[in-house]
């Protein structure tokens, strides 16, 4: 009787020290959640709102002129994750486990390699636009003294390199973040897997490809499951250096800028429309929570047990 | 005795108490306690609102807080703040569509010239660059014209060997072949700041579409964007291309207007908002100002302008007495005389004198070619803006990836899902 007294009082503090969070969450993310869900069943003129809607906003969102820009976005933020989630992990991996065979001084240069994820965005989107400017900058100057003309681009201003240039600058700032998850994965491996194989006669990529990359499958789950929320609600480092509009002509347009565009309007272009902009927020929602609910579930399913 | 001394220095010492705290409430309604926010989406300006915020406190006692906001998130606070029934009690608003969706949804009071006796000196014209869309009401008080053109360097022309001023488009190539041949970049203008190749069109256009007749008439539904003369307006855009600096497609706003403030191209097409950056850069910059060329000789040509932004006052402010007196002094011509002074403004109060020559060039032509911002004016109200096509779309013509034709066909579609009059018409 009194242990069970003891456990009822130990739930009651447990859910206690849950209420902040739960109550944050509350909040912040499911009554606003639920506000745009609402939203988006209404008609909007400007941010008065009309009669209800049924499912109008979501069929226009799927109708032209929006459609256009919605596949466009969207495949935009599919190319994102893929580029992001090959490079970004692939090199994430390498450095981890460079870190993790380095004898001396892996503290120094693990602060270094994660320096660049906890510098102001803004700060890091005005100083790669400044680095890539084709008229100022040092990168095209180095480029064109070493007599690779043909190499000088205009970076962000051409439809067909303002993409891969934006995920190589979110490459340079994040992959400081992937590195730290698969060193603290790498860490954690049991060291006597490690010497087993190694008295086996395993060698150094049979032991990371056979022992080290299986067992760094947890860490995999995160990075990616993280990578994929990342990618289809990419908004800053657009937003800096492509603008609303996602400059030039629309090539750096994501789901998120498209999402705000129709939300509050444009400065220089106007009106908004909230209907679309909430339909395109449950939608965004929507792809985000089902693709990583699933994915994450997957992938677990997939992890070796240590 | 001492106990009626007592109580009587208590009795005073009461009323002083009492009538410290009642005098001053009753003796001024808008007092040296009322203070009243403003915001801007003008953080370069918050050296000259204070200055002028100091004279409105030495005039009134009433004091103002000046909070700016980046431009690009301006809107989007300002929204995000009335909708949740706070917001500043006097605020800078957007022209025409920019901000008529807040209008039109109560959140700005309405202003009639019995409280802002000024508005009864403004055109016409420009009020309507601050009423609502729907309710046509007077939302704002509009403070600034803007003016579109081609500024241009005398000195580097002259070093060029250029002459006369070109009058026509073929003249005005002529010109900036002759700059080019001179070793120095025709223009400045870029294409990778997508707003500033629609003010480049909407400086050049008019000649081409026909400027006050063509408003009309596509304003009415009686023309369409796919009009020939349209399509030949967004090739004229296409058509200078070929005269900006070599990697334009990368070029921001303030490097291409830096190519012109640092005396490194000869023309820059743009409007006169330009010419306090100009100045900033090289204060001793040589600017001068024409309309932009005649499609051809004996065509007319056009100045573009329209109202440029309004002072509006929040439907829910609680200091209502102290916002209208603060919205009478931003009206006045003392302050519209600062303003033109320190920021270029051409205002919109008659009797302000504008110093700048390039400046009085534009307030001079306005009367006899003015038109309106084609695009700005008159499709802004509704989801897509011909704007939001429009920039895009320039960039891609630009690229070379769609033609002028495409463009206007795309501005067509897009601006006929919800503009009444242009409505199933191709």
């Amino acid at each position: 009787m009194a242990k069970s007294g003891l456990k009822r009082d130990q739930q009651r503090f447990t859910y206690l020290l849950l209420l902040p969070a739960l109550l944050t969450i509350i909040i912040f993310t499911s009554l606003p959640a639920l506000t745009t869900l609402s939203y988006s069943f209404f008609h909007w003129t400007g941010f008065q709102r009309g009669g209800f809607a049924g499912t109008e906003n979501f069929r226009r969102l799927f109708a032209f002129p929006f459609r256009d820009s919605l596949f466009m976005a969207m495949r935009h933020n599919v190319l994102v994750f893929i580029g992001i989630l090959i490079i970004q992990t692939s090199l994430g991996i390498l450095i981890a486990y460079a870190l993790y065979r380095l004898k001396r001084g892996q503290r120094f240069y693990r602060t270094v390699i994660f320096l660049p994820v906890i510098f102001s965005l803004v700060i890091v989107g005005y100083m790669w636009q400044a680095m890539l400017d084709p008229f100022y900058g040092p990168i095209n100057y180095l480029l064109h003294k070493v007599g690779w003309d043909s190499l000088a681009l205009t970076w962000l201003g051409s439809t067909a390199t303002a993409l891969p240039t934006l995920v190589f600058i979110n490459l340079w700032r994040w992959v400081g973040f992937p590195a730290i998850i698969f060193l603290a994965g790498l860490n954690a491996i049991n060291s006597e897997y490690l010497e087993a194989a190694k008295i086996d006669g395993a060698s150094e990529g049979q032991i990371f490809r056979k022992i080290m990359f299986p067992l760094l499958a947890p860490s995999m789950t995160i990075v990616t499951v993280l990578t994929f929320i990342g990618a289809f609600e990419w908004f800053d480092l657009p937003y800096v250096l492509g603008g609303s509009s996602g400059s030039p002509a629309g090539a750096t347009d994501t789901l998120a800028l498209m999402f705000y565009r129709l939300s509050f309007g444009s400065v220089d272009s106007g009106a908004n429309e909230i209907g679309i902009g909430a339909a395109l927020g449950v939608l965004i929602f929507t792809v985000v929570g089902i693709g990583a609910g699933f994915g994450s579930k997957y992938l677990r399913s997939r992890e070796v047990q240590m | 005795m001492i106990k009626t001394k007592s109580r009587l220095r208590g009795l005073m010492a009461a009323v002083f108490a009492t009538a410290a705290i009642v005098v001053p409430i009753t003796a001024s309604p808008a007092n040296a306690a009322t203070e009243i926010t403003f915001w801007s989406w003008r953080p370069e300006d918050k050296v000259f609102y204070e200055a002028e915020a100091a004279k409105f406190l030495a005039a009134t006692g009433i004091s103002v807080k000046f909070t700016p906001y980046v431009a690009t998130d301006y809107n989007a606070l300002l929204s995000t703040a009335l909708t949740a029934g706070k917001g500043p009690d006097v605020m800078q608003m957007r022209a025409y569509g920019g901000m008529s969706n807040l209008s039109d949804a109560g959140y700005f009071m309405p202003l009639t010239s019995k409280d802002i006796p000024a508005l009864a000196k403004i055109p016409a014209g420009t009020l309507a660059g601050a009423q609502g869309y729907t309710s046509k009401l007077q939302y704002g008080l509009p403070y600034a014209t803007s003016v579109l053109g081609v500024m241009y360097n005398p000195d580097l022309l002259k070093k060029a060997g250029v002459k006369a001023l070109p009058t026509t488009w073929s003249s005005f190539f002529a010109a900036m072949d002759k700059v080019k041949a001179a070793g120095i970049l025709p223009l400045g203008n870029g294409s990778g700041y997508a707003p500033g190749m629609e003010q480049l069109w909407g400086a050049v256009g008019p000649t081409f579409y026909g400027g006050n007749d063509f408003y009309k008439n596509i304003v009415a539904g009686n023309k369409t964007f796919t009009d020939k003369n349209f399509v030949a307006s967004l090739q004229a855009v296409k058509d200078l291309v070929a005269y900006f600096p070599t990697g334009h497609a990368g070029l921001d706003y303030n490097t291409a207007r830096g190519l012109f403030a640092n005396e490194k191209a000869a023309f820059y097409i743009g409007g006169n908002y330009e010419i306090s950056y100009f100045r900033s850069l090289n204060p001793s910059l040589n600017v001068g100002w024409m309309p932009a060329p005649a499609a051809a000789a004996g065509t007319p040509r056009y100045v573009t302008n329209w109202a440029d932004g309004g002072f509006a006052i929040n439907a829910k402010t609680t200091n209502k007495a102290a916002a209208i007196k603060f919205m009478n002094f931003l009206s006045s011509k003392a302050f519209m005389q600062d303003a033109a002074d320190s920021l270029g403004w051409i205002s919109t109060i008659s009797g302000v004198k504008v110093t700048d020559p390039a400046v009085v060039s534009m307030v001079r032509a306005i009367p006899s070619s003015g038109t309106p911002f084609l695009t700005l004016v008159g499709f802004r109200y509704g989801a897509p803006t011909s704007s939001s096509i429009m920039q895009p779309g320039f960039q891609k013509v630009a690229a070379g990836t769609q033609t002028a034709a495409e463009l206007a066909a795309a501005i067509q579609a897009g601006v006929a899902t919800w503009y009444v009059p242009l409505k199933g018409k191709a």
